[in-house]
């Protein structure tokens, strides 16, 4: 079950567009970070059931803090959701062990596509 | 004189129309669209793009070669890929390297093997392959921030400029100094050659009233 969702990424507009395309009836509890650092230590301290990550952050990338999460937590459900969509950069994050990439923008139809295949692995 | 300064004061009233949102709008789809440029060039050629975060500027045109002369003091000689593009959005692209760059990436678009050729031969390939390099992540980036915003736009073929001190021989031809310009910038860097490059889409004031209302347009999706 999804209560929690953590989104990361450094565009507050960009936290807006994701969060605005998830159902406002789900009961969700948000939380966001603005850098790979913040989300790392907002993971640790909420335990989101899921994490939206971008990868093109500063102080702390998105890659880096997938790993750190990963090292974390080897169940952490983290759905990369980017503008870098090149093959290797997929690729990479897959091999890492994100859940999911979602290529930006991000709409209704992808980002609850996600939601639900996550929901379908957690049970 | 006079006229100019009455100008400016125009310009300065419309540049304040850009509110923050709408700059951070602006920013996130420079991103997704230099994503989605990397992304064509890793198809064609076996190279990583590295991305940074799009930094966007609002500036008078007049200041725009002070701009790019501070932003290249540190280099030696440039080389530039210039290309208009014409649409509702419309302006400039520059995608500038260091002048070497293009000796890097030549081999990147043949068979990966190192080359050598007479120096003209070499000087014509270098021009043909920052072109080529140019056009697709020039296309690409317009192309992608004019989907986005519900806009076509159409290119000039790109021209090579070459700058042996940038220092002093910005061509300032390129901008008009009676407009207002938006910067949009992105530095990259092709990780296995080592080549840094920037990307600069200018835009004009002229496009300021449209490119607010295909924002809005745009975030409407997200309300």
């Amino acid at each position: 079950m999804i209560n929690v969702i953590l989104i990361v990424d450094d565009s507050p507009i960009s936290r807006k567009m994701l969060k605005s395309c998830i159902p406002k009836d789900g009961g969700y509890v948000f939380y966001e970070a603005g850098d790979g650092q913040a989300g790392l230590e907002m993971y640790m301290k909420k335990q989101p059931d899921v994490t939206f990550m971008d990868l093109t952050m500063p102080v702390m990338d998105g890659v880096k803090a997938l790993e750190e999460i990963i090292k974390y937590d080897k169940h952490a459900m983290v759905i990369v959701v980017t503008a870098d969509v090149q093959a290797q950069s997929i690729a990479r994050v897959m091999e890492i062990g994100a859940f999911l990439v979602v290529k930006k923008p991000p709409t209704k139809e992808n980002i609850q596509e996600a939601l639900a295949k996550a929901q379908e692995k957690l049970g | 004189m006079q006229k100019h300064k009455k100008n400016s004061g125009k310009r300065m009233d419309q540049i304040a129309q850009i509110t923050d949102e709408e700059r951070d709008i602006l920013q996130e789809i420079m991103n997704i669209a230099f994503g989605k440029a990397a992304a064509d060039l890793a198809e064609v050629v076996n190279i990583f793009v590295v991305l940074s975060v799009p930094d966007i500027r609002i500036v008078d045109a007049a200041d725009l070669p002070d701009y790019i002369r501070t932003e290249f003091s540190g280099f030696g000689n440039i080389s530039i890929v210039e290309q208009n593009f014409w649409g509702e959005f419309r302006g400039n692209a520059l995608l500038i390297f260091p002048s070497d760059s293009g000796k890097e990436l030549i081999s990147l678009l043949g068979d990966g093997h190192p080359v050598s050729f007479e120096s003209q031969a070499s000087d014509f390939l270098e021009n043909e392959t920052l072109m080529e390099v140019g056009n697709i992540l020039i296309g690409a980036c317009v192309g992608k921030v004019a989907e986005l915003l519900k806009d076509m736009v159409t290119y000039s073929p790109p021209r090579v400029i070459i700058e042996d001190h940038p220092s002093v021989s910005m061509p300032d031809t390129l901008f008009d100094p009676e407009n207002s310009a938006i910067i949009l910038k992105t530095v990259f860097c092709f990780n296995e050659r080592n080549v840094n490059g920037f990307l600069f889409l200018i835009t004009s004031h002229n496009s300021v009233a449209w490119l607010k209302k295909a924002l809005a347009d745009f975030m409407e999706q997200y309300e």
